[in-house]
């Protein structure tokens, strides 16, 4: 059971957030040419880390908003956590 | 044409009467549904240049900090996210106080007052009911009265709002759909400590 | 004579003034109030208790808590009947009933003792190596026989009729243990202004404080213990809660404790629960959790009577109990001999075996001089007595002590051992603590933290009360610190206690000459050496080989009076360093956890929370059958009379289709959509135009994933410029909700748009069939509602008895049909008037089975089709593809796979007989005699009986689906031995040109 602290909310129990994947993913810009394999990358392919990962995730049953995590992967530590606009401090 | 008629969420939930533990004592708790509140979401517009700071409603400022609640005898402005919140009143002519102070090209204004259940608790151990299935830290120095929180309880989404604390005095929103699963687990969490329903 | 093992003085915990019956295998005995089962039934002479897992050996208690391995019964009977509880851990309370496990007829003759004799056809991995042949005996003979004979106790077969119930708390400091580390630590950090819970896992708090002989500034031990309880309850920032035990360690110190609160409580009040689970999230965790003390293995060391010396002692001090009235102590350390001192004090002398040359230490001092001889360089090679020990062989060690020189028989009735002390890092260990191994205790002691905690005591190897309230008063102090500031450290009190001497580096005895008995390690599964050696010799070398083969360690008491005895006996036979052999890894739950009590209170209907829509109450009181939909209860169909499931469902659809029918579809998703940038990011997320969509107007829309597939739809209106309100289907309602909000904050932050769930604000009812619009009418006889005045995709407000509606003209059925939305205290209102007006219509109301019918012979897609690999083309969506802009998932769409004219697409199935419903996944195959792998075209998505044509009807998914139509198929469901030939058709079986809904 996690404790997350929301950037807008403070520290919370893993039970109020829903789990958002990579937040290092960039979508490509509306009507942008792409290729079919960086548009397969976006779609498709992920890192998969042991240690540090840069995450988002969801307030559901809080504030309603996303928000960046970096937790290690192995130990579940979290280091960090942001609002979408702003960068890691540690 | 006829009256008609209006039915709260718990109407078929919430029984008038005695529950659980309450034989020969004192301090029990008292469990009641709170209805016809006239309940509003307003969130700023990201582009509008209105000054947060500079708006009243009913004569009460837009509070900026997670927990915060800013209120009146009637009416209460509760923070829901940023630039987001719940204004909830005993006024029937709400939205009119609202459209006094500000306008739909500044922030999105909805009606939702007919989309919660509403539960008042009340009683010395009002708090020990919402420790045995929210996850929040109740202890004092982080949960005060007249601070808010969104959190779930038993799986169940619900806002909880600190009305006062001698004795303690909560009032509990959840989605009207989850009216009955929700009424049964706040009155079943209070029946060790036996409940008055009124 | 009854409690004839009773202790002369009575300066324990037990009440000799509350006599408490109970009942142990038929016979009703009598105990105290603060006894346990175990205790009791010692003081009553009862040692024979159990047969053990594998061999069904008689076996008695060893321990006198945590750690007992063998005392396990089925506690009470009937719905509160409980298996493999120990009975060290039951406290007494008057009319307990309890039995024996794992024996029959009796525990005194077990037949199941067989496998004992034949112990030499079941060594460890015996069943690797048998029941295999031949292959037929193994359902018929082997299983049935394996199963019987698995298992400890019975598990009840009636639902649990007590209350469980969970907290939550969150505190600065957790302290775990309440001996001297731990009151030194909770009274230290509570004195410094911390929020501190102190959790103990007895009824009695004081840990070894209770049992040994010791000062603490003026008082003794015990006056000490109960001092700084009394000063803890005395601070508003402090719980105590004992019967407590902290069972689990997990993320971001989060721990959970499980509280039992009512079961030594003769007649509980109805509502108070049994159990109390715990979830504490600390800001630091003190794990102040003691030490357990190691057997001996020796011949035949598994006999009922033969304890471990620090229960004994516990039995006389706290329990006022004698385990036997001619013990012999047995160790390799000094600690044991206070056990003897105690039951000196009890006029009884007992004999002393030690493995050691000599002990200088207070402790063996003082019984010398009482008179005691010791057997030094002594240690027992075997005993004897079937159903309780009656005598032990005693034999001089040779100076490699690694057999035996000469032996004698001496008679006794208990044997006390003691082999050292095991650090109880469990919740350390849980913690991610990596151990490491102290050589000068020959334990594992915590070292490297990964989360807040940290070990004290003699959990941390530290097994003198100095060092423990040192540790404890320094520890509670700088923890608390860092949350209060206060600097108010409290000073550590001086302490007398015993000076001890080294202890022995020897666990396991020598066989006696000629004979080889068990030297039994793990006493729960029934390992003993030869196991071990047998593993070691099969070739499992690390520690983790040897205990899944030998089972080592795996039972429920998780090796607590194991797992060392047997790592160091490998890295003996393996002459490695015990470190280099490695440990297991602790899981939670530290002891096992009724299951009960994690669950709490979702039992029954409250499972999980279910959700109603205002229109609930009549539904159930016109007979409506409910189906799930998601956490949604809807109605499915409302039976009349006899009607089975089919009948209703038809009668229901062939009404709409004839006269006029409503369904509550309030459980559709609603989302408020404000902002200037609104039309622009409804024209991002749905495939089809929006920007242009007038204001009054509803636009039905389809929504992608980023790879394409259709992720939901739904009929979206205009409600003023920049206010639209999107509506979604119930299962992806809440989904949808998220997709929004994920793309307005996380993908495209500059657009400027609310997104709010409606979905509890307004009622839904839909109003379907050829005489709704006359119905319509009637009920709002102000409003235009002819084809021109409320066409098709339109929308109007209106009102009725003072209330606001807003209806649609909106269908999903196929017919002409509206949606009348009221805000939801008025939904049940509403409801009934439209029933009421309705009646001269012929309206009936219709459940989600008859929407089912309806839609499918119409041909329209729903959940079974856009599962998520369908993209808009395979479903006849294609024209609501625009060409013209990008939005989410359109980039995919033109991919190679994608752009195939073969791909799979939806068509409609008749069966040829016009009889046969087909089942919903069966597969599409061309060929019914082809022999398998047969290619599939595809498979069948929805069925239903088309009300329309009096026939079966389905929607498939076929390749190339819509040059097949016309083809004779095959429809087959290999499972059900089904094949039912078909010819398709297409999708739009019923009103193909859709002029109904225009209508």
């Amino acid at each position: 059971m996690l404790e997350i602290k929301c950037p807008y909310c403070g520290k919370r129990s893993q039970n109020e957030f829903s789990y958002g994947g990579d937040a290092t993913i960039k979508r490509p810009q509306l009507g942008e040419e792409i290729s079919t394999e960086d548009w397969d990358n976006f779609v498709y392919y992920r890192d998969n880390p042991r240690g540090k990962h840069s995450e988002l995730w969801h307030h559901v049953s809080g504030c309603r908003q996303w928000f960046k995590v970096s937790r290690d992967t192995a130990t579940h530590e979290i280091f960090d956590t942001c609002k979408m606009n702003e960068d890691f401090n540690v | 044409m006829e009256q008609a008629q209006n039915l709260s969420p718990l109407h078929f939930d919430h029984k008038l009467g005695l529950f659980g533990d309450h034989e020969n004592k004192e301090n029990l708790l008292k469990i009641s549904e709170i209805k016809d509140l006239s309940i509003f979401q307003i969130a700023k517009f990201k582009k509008s240049s209105i000054e947060i700071e500079k708006v009243t409603i009913n004569q009460l400022n837009l509070p900026t900090e997670s927990l915060k609640v800013s209120y009146n005898q009637e009416t209460r402005v509760l923070w829901s996210g940023p630039d987001t919140w719940l204004i909830i009143s005993k006024k029937i002519d709400l939205k009119d106080e609202i459209y006094k102070s500000i306008r739909d090209e500044d922030f999105a204004i909805t009606d939702i007052s007919q989309s919660r259940a509403v539960l008042q608790i009340s009683g010395v151990y009002a708090k020990n009911v919402l420790k045995k299935g929210s996850p929040i830290n109740f202890n004092e120095n982080m949960f005060k009265p007249n601070n808010c929180v969104n959190t779930t309880y038993n799986g169940i989404n619900i806002l909880i709002d600190y009305l006062d604390d001698q004795p303690f005095c909560f009032n509990l929103y959840a989605l009207r759909s989850f009216g009955g699963s929700f009424y049964h687990s706040i009155t079943d969490s209070s029946l060790e400590y036996g409940y008055e329903a009124i | 004579m009854s409690n004839s093992f009773r202790t002369t003085n009575s300066t324990g915990l037990i009440n000799k003034d509350k006599k408490i019956n109970f009942t142990f295998n038929g016979t009703i005995y009598h105990g105290y109030e603060g006894d346990t089962l175990a205790s009791a039934l010692i003081a009553n002479g009862v040692h024979l208790v159990g047969r053990s897992f594998k061999y069904h050996r008689p076996r008695g208690f060893l321990g006198v808590g945590v750690e007992e391995p063998n005392a396990m019964v089925q506690l009470h009977d009937g719905n509160k009947s409980e298996p493999n509880i120990i009975a060290t851990e039951v406290e007494l309370v008057e009319g307990l009933k309890a039995k024996s496990q794992n024996c029959w007829p009796s525990v005194q003759f077990d037949i199941g003792e067989i496998n004992n004799v034949l112990n030499r056809l079941f060594p460890a991995g015996f069943y690797y190596k048998t029941f295999m042949w031949p292959k037929s005996f193994w359902m018929k003979i082997y299983e049935p026989f394996i199963r019987k004979a698995a298992g400890m106790g019975k598990a009840p077969l009636l639902p649990d009729p007590d209350r469980y119930e969970h907290n939550y708390e969150h505190c600065d400091v957790l302290v775990v243990g309440s001996g001297p580390s731990g009151l030194a630590s909770a009274l230290a950090a509570a004195k410094n202004g911390a929020r501190v819970i102190l959790a103990e896992d007895k009824p009695n708090y004081g840990g070894s404080l209770l049992t040994d002989e010791v000062t603490i500034g003026n008082m003794s031990g015990k006056e000490w213990a109960s001092d700084t309880i009394s000063q803890l309850k005395s601070m508003p920032n402090v719980i105590l809660k004992k019967r407590s035990q902290v069972f689990g360690y997990y993320d971001h110190n989060m721990t959970v404790m499980i509280e039992r609160v009512s079961d030594h409580i003769e007649n509980p009040s109805k509502y108070t629960p049994r159990q109390r689970l715990h979830y504490i999230r600390a800001g630091e965790v003190i794990v102040s959790t003691g030490s357990i003390e190691r057997p001996i293995s020796f011949g035949n060391n598994d006999r009922p009577g033969i304890v471990l010396a620090s229960a004994a002692k516990e039995y006389m001090k706290v329990y006022e109990t004698l385990v036997g009235k001619k013990p012999i102590i047995f160790t390799n350390n000094d600690t044991a001999y206070s056990t003897a001192l105690e039951f000196i004090k009890n006029d009884i002398e007992p004999i002393i075996v030690d493995t050691r040359d000599s002990s200088n230490g207070e402790l063996v001092k003082e019984v010398q001089q009482k008179g005691i001889s010791i057997k030094f360089n002594s240690g027992i090679a075997d005993t004897k007595g079937h159903l309780k020990i009656n005598s032990a062989i005693i034999g001089k060690l040779d100076s490699a002590k690694e057999s035996f020189i000469s032996e004698e028989t001496v008679e006794c009735d208990c044997i006390c051992m003691s082999g050292g002390w095991t650090p109880t890092v469990h919740l350390s260990s849980q913690a991610g603590n990596k151990l490491k191994f102290n050589d000068d205790i020959d334990a594992f002691v915590p070292d490297k933290k990964r989360q807040k905690e940290t070990a004290i005591g003699a959990a941390n190897g530290s097994f003198t009360l100095n060092q423990s309230l040192a540790e404890g008063f320094q520890v509670g102090f700088d923890l608390s610190n860092k949350f209060t500031d206060q600097n108010n450290p409290t000073n550590s009190p001086n302490s007398n206690e015993p000076s001890y001497e080294k202890h022995e580096k020897l666990w396991c005895m020598p066989l006696p000459s000629g004979k080889k008995p068990k030297r039994f390690i793990d006493f729960q599964n029934d390992v003993a050496v030869s196991d071990v050696e047998l593993a070691i010799r099969e070739g499992f070398r690390s520690i983790e080989h040897v205990k899944r083969y030998t089972t080592l360690g795996m039972a429920g008491d998780q090796g607590k009076t194991s797992n060392l005895n047997g790592l160091q006996y490998v890295s003996k036979i393996e002459k490695k360093i015990v470190p280099e052999v490695g440990h297991t890894t602790f899981r939670p739950p530290y002891t096992p956890v009724t299951i009960g009590a994690i669950v709490g209170r979702e039992v029954g209907n409250h499972y999980l929370p279910t959700r109603k829509s205002p229109i609930h109450t009549w539904h159930e009181e016109n007979n409506a059958v409910f189906v799930a939909a998601g956490l949604w209860q809807r109605p499915r169909y409302y039976p009349r009379g006899s009607e089975d499931m089919n009948s209703a469902v038809n009668r229901e659809a062939a009404n709409v289709r004839k006269n006029v029918g409503i369904c509550d579809v309030t459980t559709l998703g609603k989302i408020d959509i404000k902002g200037p940038d609104a039309p622009e990011f409804l024209n991002r997320v749905y495939t089809n135009a929006w920007l242009k969509l007038p204001v009054g107007k509803a636009r039905y829309g389809v929504m992608l994933r980023e790879d394409g597939m259709v992720f939901d739809d739904g009929t979206t209106s205009r409600l003023s410029e920049n206010h639209f309100h999107m509506t979604t289907t119930t299962a992806q309602a809440a989904n949808v909700l998220s997709h929004l909000e994920y793309y307005l904050q996380v993908v495209w932050p500059d657009l400027d748009v609310n997104v709010l769930s409606t979905t509890e604000q307004w009622s839904g009812i839909a109003v379907a069939g050829p005489k709704s619009r006359d119905l319509l009418s009637k009920l709002f006889p102000d409003v235009d509602m002819s084809n021109e005045g409320l066409p098709f995709m339109g929308l109007v407000d209106s009102s009725m008895d003072g209330i606001k509606a807003r209806i649609y003209r909106i269908s999903f059925s196929g017919e002409l049909a509206y949606e009348v939305n009221v805000e939801s205290n008025y939904g049940l209102y509403m409801w009934k008037k439209i029933m009421e007006v309705g009646q001269s219509f012929d309206i009936q109301p219709y459940g989600t089975e008859a929407l089912s019918t309806l839609r499918i012979e119409m041909g329209h897609v729903a959940g079974a089709e856009l599962d998520g690999r369908t993209i808009p083309f395979d479903v006849g969506l294609n024209s609501m593809v625009s060409q013209k802009k990008d939005f989410i998932g359109k980039r995919s769409l033109s991919k190679d796979a994608f752009t195939e004219s073969d791909r799979q697409t939806i068509v409609g199935l008749v069966p040829l007989d016009k009889k046969t419903k087909i089942p919903e996944g069966s597969h599409i195959i061309e060929d019914n005699s082809a022999v398998a792998p047969i290619p599939k075209l595809g498979h069948v998505s929805s069925s239903c009986w088309s009300v329309e044509y009096n026939n079966p009807f389905s929607i498939a998914i076929i390749k190339d689906g819509k040059n097949k139509i016309g083809k004779n198929l095959y429809a087959v469901s290999p499972l059900k031995d089904i094949s039912i030939p078909v010819e398709v058709v297409s999708s739009h079986y019923v009103d193909p040109e859709g002029s109904r809904v225009r209508s």
